[in-house]
């Protein structure tokens, strides 16, 4: 069971607002799609290790070696608000 | 011979051999698609004037006999969730509706390496969340074979472009089915490459664990020739293999299933399949019998569970990629707002599509403390298994064989209300994903009532070269009709 309360703590979370009605609607969607999740209690998965990995894996690396980007204005060519070259956004702290 | 039945491969060799000029091909294919697009609307952007422009560098190279591409003067559709410097990049969502990338992805990159021509990008579901591209912010995208019908999803204008005959060949992508069973819908040849073999830079994340990027095409040597140039280590994607395996795909088309041992799951056939499906799939059984594989059935139990662990994985996963949408450094941002929260809490809320948002609510559930083990831990450790179920199966086995979907294309708007019912359209094709193995969807015949219906072959880790060998064979003696608008 899932709360509307519930809901519209997760949406904090994902920053996303939902109005009473939708947060009504979410919070059975949630309760069918939860019911199926379930099913992967059929199994009895205690055995599974997931820190066990095959034999020879190594994690990517790369020599942290520094390049020069020569086009930093495309970069934020998508910004909506730009001062110069600072992204302008509303007062963080008072 | 009219652009809309030329396959790339042909269209190549046209090329090469001076029979057409690529200049030729891609404005006879703007033709065709401003008199077909508007009927099947797959198109959100289209690149006419770049395209043409590449034509023409295309064509002076076969002039003065340079070197030409493995792609050269070849029109492509691109999925709109491939980056393109310089072209707007949507991912079909309103939170992306002006959004310009200033980078090509990899895949991109080596397209125009090999002379290839970006004709335009092409529809889907929002972030790539759908199994039938209703989830578009822009366009609604039909089944060219049935105008009522959804092309599938999320790949579905991918798919719908190459059976409507408005590009030879596009690129999509398949974090659960996103590929194939658009593929299947749309009666064409899609393939899903194995996880790290195309690389992901490039490609705006959905799943980061499960997301490919992969070929369309009318015929199976096509999605050979387009894989062949996308697949390759990346260094810009550190999930992209680096062990060397070939990529030689043509190679193997050479139309022979003899000795092969295929694998049929009883799991893959149960209640919920599609009646005409099933015959359609026990007739290709039977003629694979005749080729020379030796077809039998087998059990894969864990993969029955797959749908549960996906749905959770994908979430999650997805519930963190979309976190960086947040209006600041691109994309839509609202407009009225006191603080930063607010900024970012009005542009998501009325950025994203109503599915986009129970995922992201989804994932961020099922990672929340007190839920984390419930759920994601234990998806994961079903996901570990059921990779293991298949390996084991391979052990025994060369390929798997499966339906692509247990439905044939529905109708626009039949199943957009309920979520879970939608879900279940995937229910042969996560587990794929989950397992990191690479799959193809062949179209293999259609419904009583003229829709298509696709079959799926299932490959080993690295088993392209397999699947595309008896895919190919398959596909020469079937014979399927993959053009559905002449």
């Amino acid at each position: 069971m899932i709360s509307i309360d519930d809901v519209k703590y997760i949406a904090k979370l994902a920053k996303l607002k939902f109005t009473d009605e939708e947060a009504e609607k979410m919070s059975k969607d949630f309760e069918g799609i939860l019911e199926h999740f379930k099913s992967i209690d059929k199994f009895d998965l205690s055995a599974v290790d997931l820190n066990k990995y095959k034999d020879g894996l190594e994690s990517v690396i790369r020599k942290d070696e520094v390049e020069v980007y020569e086009d930093k204005g495309k970069l934020f060519q998508n910004a909506k608000t730009k001062r110069e070259t600072y992204v302008e956004v509303p007062k963080i702290i008072e | 011979m009219e652009i809309q039945a030329m396959t790339a491969f042909e269209i190549k060799k046209g090329i090469e051999e001076g029979k057409f000029t690529s200049e030729e091909i891609v404005k006879m294919l703007f033709e065709r698609i401003k008199e077909v697009d508007p009927k099947v609307e797959a198109y959100i952007t289209l690149c006419e004037e770049e395209a043409i422009k590449s034509a023409k560098i295309v064509d002076e190279k076969v002039k003065k006999g340079e070197k030409l591409g493995k792609f050269a003067g070849v029109p492509i559709a691109i999925k709109d969730n491939i980056c393109t410097d310089g072209v707007k990049t949507t991912c079909a969502s309103k939170i992306l509706e002006d959004f310009i990338p200033p980078y090509d992805a990899t895949v991109i990159k080596k397209l125009k390496e090999e002379d290839a021509i970006i004709i335009g990008k092409v529809n889907m579901d929002e972030f790539a969340m759908g199994s039938s591209t209703e989830n578009s912010a822009f366009l609604k995208t039909k089944n060219p074979w049935d105008l009522q019908r959804v092309p599938g999803g999320s790949s579905g204008g991918s798919a719908a472009v190459v059976a409507a005959g408005i590009a030879p060949v596009s690129l999509g992508s398949d974090t659960g089915g996103s590929i194939r069973q658009p593929a299947a819908f749309c009666g064409v040849v899609g393939l899903k490459p194995t996880y790290g073999v195309v690389s992901r830079f490039g490609l705006v994340a959905f799943a980061s664990s499960l997301d490919q990027i992969g070929p369309f095409g009318k015929t199976v040597e096509d999605c050979a020739m387009l894989l062949e140039v996308i697949a390759g280590e990346d260094k810009m994607d550190s999930t992209s293999v680096k062990e060397k395996y070939d990529t030689d795909y043509l190679s193997v088309l050479d139309g022979s299933v003899k000795g092969l041992k295929i694998g049929v799951p009883k799991e893959f056939f149960g209640k919920g399949l599609n009646e005409e499906i099933k015959a359609s799939m026990e007739s290709v059984m039977e003629k694979l019998r005749e080729m020379g594989a030796e077809v039998e059935e087998t059990s894969m139990p864990i993969t029955e569970e797959g749908l549960s662990s996906y749905y959770i994985i994908s979430s999650a996963e997805a519930s963190s990629n979309l976190d960086r949408y947040d209006g600041i450094r691109y994309g839509y941002r609202a407009k009225d707002y006191e603080s930063v929260d607010e900024l970012m809490e009005k542009t998501r809320t009325e950025g994203f599509g109503k599915e986009v948002k129970r995922r992201i609510m989804l994932g961020t559930y099922a990672l929340c403390s007190g839920y984390y083990d419930a759920y994601y831990n234990r998806a994961q450790k079903l996901r570990k298994e059921i990779k293991r179920e298949f390996e084991e199966t391979f052990e025994k086995y060369d390929l798997i064989l499966s339906p692509t979907s247990p439905v044939l294309p529905f109708l626009s708007g039949e199943k957009s209300e309920n979520p879970m019912e939608m879900y279940l359209a995937d229910i042969y094709t996560v587990n794929i994903n989950l397992a990191g193995v690479p799959a193809i969807s062949l179209p293999c015949g259609f419904s009583k009532d003229g829709l298509p219906i696709g079959l799926q072959i299932i490959g080993p880790h690295f088993g392209e070269k397999k699947i595309l060998k008896a895919a190919y064979a398959l596909e020469q003696e079937l014979k399927v009709d993959t053009l559905a608008i002449k």
